[in-house]
């Protein structure tokens, strides 16, 4: 036979508060996880779109944030890159806002703006290579849009026209690829498309310089190799130190990181008051009780010890639940931004978030379980 | 009642080489609160508590019994004369070897102090569980709670119990690990006539069977019969120290009951 399973039992024991517990703990869990969520998400769609673009190591000004808040460089320093051996291929591209009209409600609305050489193979999206698109690509006034853009910009019909910056443009094609935190819709053109929608732009200064190397050519090598043939006009990155740098960006340097910290940090007190308050009146309620095992000779520890499983017990109870939820929250998420939002639950937020509330749990119990060990079984008489 | 009968503050003899005492108390001073509040609540305590005798110790409210009761229960740390319980001296002890000595007596306690979380046989269990003793503990709380007439009952919890089953139950709690010192305080004030009558009769027993010592605080001179021996604490000191015939006759029954409706 075991020991008697006290902290278990007590809780079961008063069903309604039981359950006011667990939906109080699943409630933390869902606003920790939906909180995480976003944050992952800001970081997954940050590596999203590099992900989609057919190059190893990029070219952009120290000035550039983002990709959409970059400065324009020279485009000889593209056409130095291109001289190193080991370089397959150097590739510009142009990105900015434009003001798209939405044909239906005739508003407004930011769109973004990839420019590039219909010659050049920029994106990792076969559908871009159709007959179609190619030529829809090199017609005037005529750009791709993106099937993931938002609702809001209205019908992406093919051959349908509407305005951008007060120039007509006609739908020429669809892709998907999806624009994240950035953006709620894209578009591709043609550079000389581009350079007519954002003039006066010259086409020799250039947002972003693609390098596609030779197969099997180790990309680390070749970026430390540009490092020291170009300017410090540019700064040269490998897919993954970009990605590395925009997450900074987004999490550390824009006040989203924090608000999404914050979020997690409020959700955490949250838990902590309500676990408290659980427990504490569990503990007024069996206060008698609990001197009494101290007069039997239980020591304060066993009394500890009882506490801090309760509130073990309550953790792991109150997050089945909330991550049952959670998962059905970024389901929801990801359909109301048409799958732009990159947000799903990960294996190490998983546990992360288990921890997370285990630890909220016994931070409570610590708070609540002093009035217990200090008990004097005496007084209590 | 062939017991030596002591009169409050003269030291008796010391009589432990023919029966150890289960309780032996001398010059017991006791103070609550510091400084200027300090407050003497138990002046100048000589008692002796032999193997085998049932106590029942009465008083005016505020005199001290509860108190001495924690003292001789290690519930308390003593500051000031002399305290052996069951052989050892309690005086100067730290809290977790006051812990230590607290095992070995068996508390019941005016409320029954029962988990409702509890079935009545886990909270027996609760106190087998302080021996380490797993094997057969659900076997021991069972048996125990049939000597007490609970048989029936040993899968219930608190709340399908009356009040007289819930006490018992509580008797089991202390009675379970073969303690040789009981101490119980108003066990039967929450009980109607009838059930605190079954319940002390039950104490009675089991205390006799196996050679326990009682020590009982009590209002209810309901229960009184059950004594070997009733001492009086007035005011913190011990006024009278008497068997049960003695303390019948010094006092006639009008007076007795006046004074225990006093308390």
């Amino acid at each position: 036979m075991r020991r008697t399973p006290l902290a278990w039992l007590n809780l079961v024991h008063e069903k309604t508060r039981l359950l006011v517990a667990i939906a109080g703990v699943a409630f933390a869990v869902i606003l920790v996880f939906m909180n995480l969520g976003f944050l992952g998400s800001l970081a997954k769609t940050a590596s999203q779109i590099y992900s989609q673009i057919n190059a190893e190591v990029f070219l952009l000004s120290p000035q550039s944030l983002e990709i959409s808040t970059t400065k324009s460089f020279p485009i000889q320093r593209l056409y130095q890159a291109g001289g190193i051996a080991g370089v397959e291929r150097v590739m510009p591209l142009y990105v900015g806002y434009l003001q798209w009209r939405n044909p239906e409600t005739r508003r407004n609305r930011s769109i973004f703006v990839y420019g590039i050489n219909p010659d050049d193979p920029v994106f990792l999206l076969p559908e871009l290579d159709t007959p179609e698109n190619q030529a829809a690509l090199r017609r005037f006034d005529t750009a791709l849009i993106d099937r993931l853009s938002r609702p809001e910009f209205g019908p992406q019909t093919i051959g349908s026209t509407t305005e951008a910056d007060r120039r007509r443009i006609t739908i020429g094609g669809q892709y998907s690829l999806g624009g994240g935190f950035t953006a709620d819709g894209t578009l591709i053109m043609s550079d000389q498309n581009f350079r007519r929608f954002f003039a006066p732009f010259p086409l020799n200064r250039i947002n972003l310089g693609l390098v596609k190397l030779q197969p099997g050519v180790d990309p680390n090598q070749i970026a430390a190799a540009l490092r020291q043939t170009l300017p410090n006009d540019v700064i040269v990155l490998t897919r993954s130190e970009l990605i590395a740098r925009e997450r900074t960006y987004w999490i550390s340097t824009t006040s989203t990181g924090f608000i999404f910290g914050m979020g997690v940090g409020v959700s955490c007190i949250v838990g902590v008051v309500i676990v408290y308050q659980i427990l504490y009146t569990d503990i007024s309620d069996h206060m008698k009780q609990y001197a009494t095992l101290k007069a039997m000779g239980y020591r304060s520890g066993f009394l500890f010890w009882t506490v801090i499983q309760e509130a073990v017990i309550l953790a792991v109870l109150g997050y089945i639940p909330g991550f049952a939820i959670s998962l059905g929250l970024y389901e929801l998420t990801l359909r109301a931004t048409s799958g732009s939002l990159p947000i799903g639950m990960e294996f190490g937020r998983a546990v992360q978030v288990l921890l997370l509330t285990i630890g909220m749990c016994s931070l409570s119990a610590l708070i609540s379980v002093r009035k217990v060990v200090v008990a004097d079984p005496a007084e209590v008489f | 009642m062939s017991q030596s009968i002591t009169i409050s503050n003269s030291v008796p003899e010391v009589n432990s080489q023919v029966e150890p005492c289960v309780v032996q108390i001398r010059h017991l001073d006791y103070y609550f609160g510091e400084g200027e509040l300090r407050k003497q609540v138990l002046f100048d305590i000589n008692l002796d508590l032999p193997k085998g005798q049932i106590v029942i110790m009465t008083g005016p409210s505020g005199s001290g019994k509860t108190t001495l009761l924690t003292l001789i229960g290690a519930l308390r740390t003593v500051q000031e004369g002399s305290l052996q319980v069951l052989g050892q001296e309690i005086v100067g002890l730290s809290k977790p070897e006051l812990v230590e000595v607290r095992r070995n007596i068996g508390f019941i306690f005016q409320a029954h102090n029962l988990f409702e979380s509890l079935t009545a046989a886990q909270n027996v269990e609760m106190a087998i569980e302080l021996l380490e003793d797993w094997g057969n503990k659900r076997q021991k709380a069972i048996e125990m709670l049939g000597q007490l007439g609970l048989a029936d009952r040993v899968h219930y919890k608190p709340t399908a119990l009356s009040g007289g089953q819930k006490q018992r139950v509580a008797i089991a709690r202390a009675l379970v690990n073969q303690p040789a010192l009981i101490l119980a305080d108003e066990p039967t004030a929450a009980l109607d006539k009838k059930s605190g009558r079954e319940v002390v009769t039950l104490m009675q027993r089991l205390a006799k069977e196996h050679g326990r010592t009682i020590l009982m605080v009590t209002h209810d001179n309901r229960i009184l019969d059950v004594a070997d021996r009733i001492i009086t604490l007035v005011d913190g000191r011990l006024e009278t120290d008497e068997n049960l015939d003695q303390f019948v006759t010094t006092r006639d029954p009008q007076t007795l009951d006046r004074r225990m409706f006093m308390m």
